[in-house]
């Protein structure tokens, strides 16, 4: 992994935004921090403010309250550092494929390498001579990650990447994309409602829920500070614990915990996937949010406290 | 395939190759509007070329009646004057295109299709692509429009008797100077501006051409107070100069200007003239005027105010993608 100047590579804080002046927040008090290097998963619900959280960090949009820090510095001042593919792949249907690299290259100065966007094109078979609005959703979307790509980006924002690609062309984006990771240690941020469809690339998860940010950090730390229980409903004493989720079906109690402590022996536990441990905390929107806590700060600034209690061990940026 | 591998080079940061990949995208960006404008440019030049070389001639011979005993002059030259008149006509509203294009496909259709937030998130600064994407077809829209106004102006020119418009007219007042070239810029920076700001290229499309005809109507309007006029008084019916654009004349009232009187229907012999004009209390006349001396100076103070407007889009329209995108 390339050596980088900031430890992270997305630091928001409080960051938030509403469109016009009454308008709904669709992103409130929003704070995280994502480790340079990372591949993360942004996960929510449609509405949720994942498009915007990715909007704001590209500097395509200006926070309403908050701030984010892109690279170690303002979204404007990192443009030329960072890839974004927008949800619904705009791209000019008058350029040839040929046409729209030459631009990606007109546009990136001293940022472009050809051969990768070119690689990217060719795994697809698509001709450099055809139009880009005769071109099918899966292939504009290869065209929109092979200009993403060509920049070399240290960060690249995918935002729904993979949504219209068949299950052929997905696994091989994801490849490409991988492979572009672990060869220049890019943080690759990329969002879905398809939990499955990241649980294999990513090692970093972002949850955003109702506008804010439900669970972040690193996946393993986050499915080790949970546990799925069930216990028997009459003995079980789930207080201490912080309980996401909890169901009684006849005797048996079944809960979604992050335990504060040992459990008792007589509790059969399992750690819980990450699909679980996702629809858990969505479908239980007062449940605790868990989120980075302060000391991990490594830049040396407070920050404000981001939203619910965090606990002290879990998701401190490694 | 070799159109692909032709681009190994990693180019050089350097700012002189910035600027022309930005002028070069926005130019394969709008290639089909270009060749159209090229065309429409070479169409309406080589037209009055060929009037003014072809036409203008047949015309004047047909009415040239030395050594004719009969010929009919009341209609000259209608197949030079109508045809330069309507091509002056298309030069000095071409803005209302300009527009119209500006608003509909070089900003409104990038905003409206998400290509605009495509461009912002390459390389160059938001604020810099709509500096290309500005300068760039300002450069080829004031070239073209310069060459279409010096062609005009050289047709019109040609011959005097051959044209029935007077100067003062709407379209030769404006088709023969600088500020169709003013109000095609100022069109460019309004359809930018009101793309950015209603964000949809239908209505961009719509509402800037209208904007524009707004302007240059409230402009024609406001055309003849833009330079002082000539007033003119006299005891006599004032006689104003050959090809003045008379604004307003009348009778003097016991020494004061009004209108609707009726000293014209005063007519037979000297006294009983006198004495007609005497009952209305006639004592004198006026005029106010813009002699044909007057065209460059109001060309040119409604070609700065033009600019002016131009500038303050211009300004406009950046601080909205500054403010948007920061």
């Amino acid at each position: 992994m390339t050596s980088r100047p900031t430890p992270y590579a997305l630091r928001a804080t409080a960051l938030g935004k509403r469109f016009g002046r009454r308008g709904a927040w669709a992103l409130r008090d929003c704070s995280f921090r994502l480790p340079a290097g990372r591949v993360c998963a942004v996960v929510g619900p449609n509405g949720a403010g994942k498009s915007t959280l990715l909007a704001l960090a590209a500097g395509l949009t200006t926070p309403s309250e908050g701030e984010v820090i892109v690279l170690g510095t303002d979204p404007a001042s990192a443009r030329a550092r960072v890839g974004y593919v927008a949800q619904d792949k705009p791209l000019y249907p008058q350029l040839t494929v040929a046409e729209t690299l030459r631009l990606g290259a007109d546009l990136n100065p001293g940022h472009w390498d050809p051969s990768v966007a070119e690689a990217v094109v060719r795994a697809g078979e698509l001709a450099p001579g055809s139009r880009i609005r005769s071109l099918s959703g899966g292939q504009r979307t290869r065209v929109a990650l092979a200009l993403a790509l060509g920049k070399r980006p240290e960060l690249l924002l995918l935002d729904e990447p993979m949504a219209d690609l068949d299950p052929l062309a997905r696994h091989e984006l994801m490849g490409t994309l991988m492979a572009q990771a672990a060869q220049y240690g890019t943080t690759i941020v990329m969002s879905s409602h398809v939990v499955a469809e990241l649980e294999d690339s990513c090692d970093h998860l972002l949850l955003v829920g109702g506008g804010r940010v439900r669970l972040a950090g690193e996946i393993d730390e986050l499915t080790e500070a949970h546990a799925r229980v069930s216990a028997s409903a009459e003995t079980a004493d789930l207080t201490g614990h912080t309980v996401v989720e909890s169901r009684t079906t006849g005797r048996q109690l079944t809960a979604l915990i992050r335990p504060d402590g040992p459990l008792p022996a007589e509790w059969r536990t399992a750690s819980p996937t990450l699909e679980e441990l996702v629809l858990a905390y969505l479908r239980n929107p007062r449940a605790a949010s868990l989120t980075p806590a302060e000391p991990a700060d490594r830049a040396g600034t407070t920050t404000k406290a981001g939203t619910g209690n965090a606990t002290a061990d879990t998701g401190a940026a490694a | 395939m070799t159109a692909l591998t032709d681009e190994r080079a990693v180019t050089a940061p350097s700012a002189a190759p910035r600027a022309w990949g930005t002028a070069r995208t926005v130019l394969r960006l709008h290639r089909t509007a270009l060749l159209l404008w090229v065309a429409v440019v070479a169409g309406l030049s080589g037209w009055l070329v060929w009037l003014t070389l072809v036409t203008a001639p047949a015309e004047r011979a047909a009415i040239d009646c030395a050594g004719e005993d009969f010929c009919d002059s009341t209609v000259p030259g209608l197949g030079f004057g109508t045809p330069v008149g309507w091509i002056g006509m298309l030069v000095a509203y071409a803005f209302l295109a300009v527009a119209a294009f500006a608003g509909g496909a070089l900003i409104g259709r990038e905003v409206e299709s998400g290509t605009a937030r495509l461009a912002w998130t390459q390389s160059v600064t938001p604020a810099r692509w709509l500096a290309a994407k500005l300068a760039v077809p300002a450069l080829v829209i004031a070239g073209g429009m310069t060459v279409l106004v010096l062609v005009f102006r050289w047709s019109w020119h040609s011959d005097p008797h051959l044209v029935f418009e007077e100067w003062s007219g709407a379209a030769p007042f404006l088709a023969r100077g600088p500020a169709t070239v003013a109000y095609a810029l100022c069109a460019l920076a309004v359809g930018a501006l009101t793309a950015l700001l209603l964000r949809r290229a239908l209505p961009a499309l719509g509402v800037s051409p209208a904007v524009m005809g707004l302007l240059n109507l409230a402009l024609t309007r406001l055309r003849p107070s833009l330079w002082p006029q000539v007033h003119r008084t006299s005891a006599t019916v004032v006689v104003t100069p050959e090809h003045a654009w008379v604004l307003d004349e009348g009778a003097l009232v016991h020494g004061r200007p009004r209108t609707g009187v009726p000293y014209w229907n005063c007519g037979g012999a000297p006294a009983a003239a006198r004495r007609c004009l005497d009952d209305l209390g006639v004592t004198g006349y006026y005029a106010s005027y813009h002699p044909q001396s007057h065209f460059w100076p109001l060309h040119l103070v409604e070609t700065a105010v033009v600019l002016a407007v131009a500038a303050l889009a211009t300004a406009a329209a950046f601080a909205v993608v500054r403010h948007r995108t920061r």
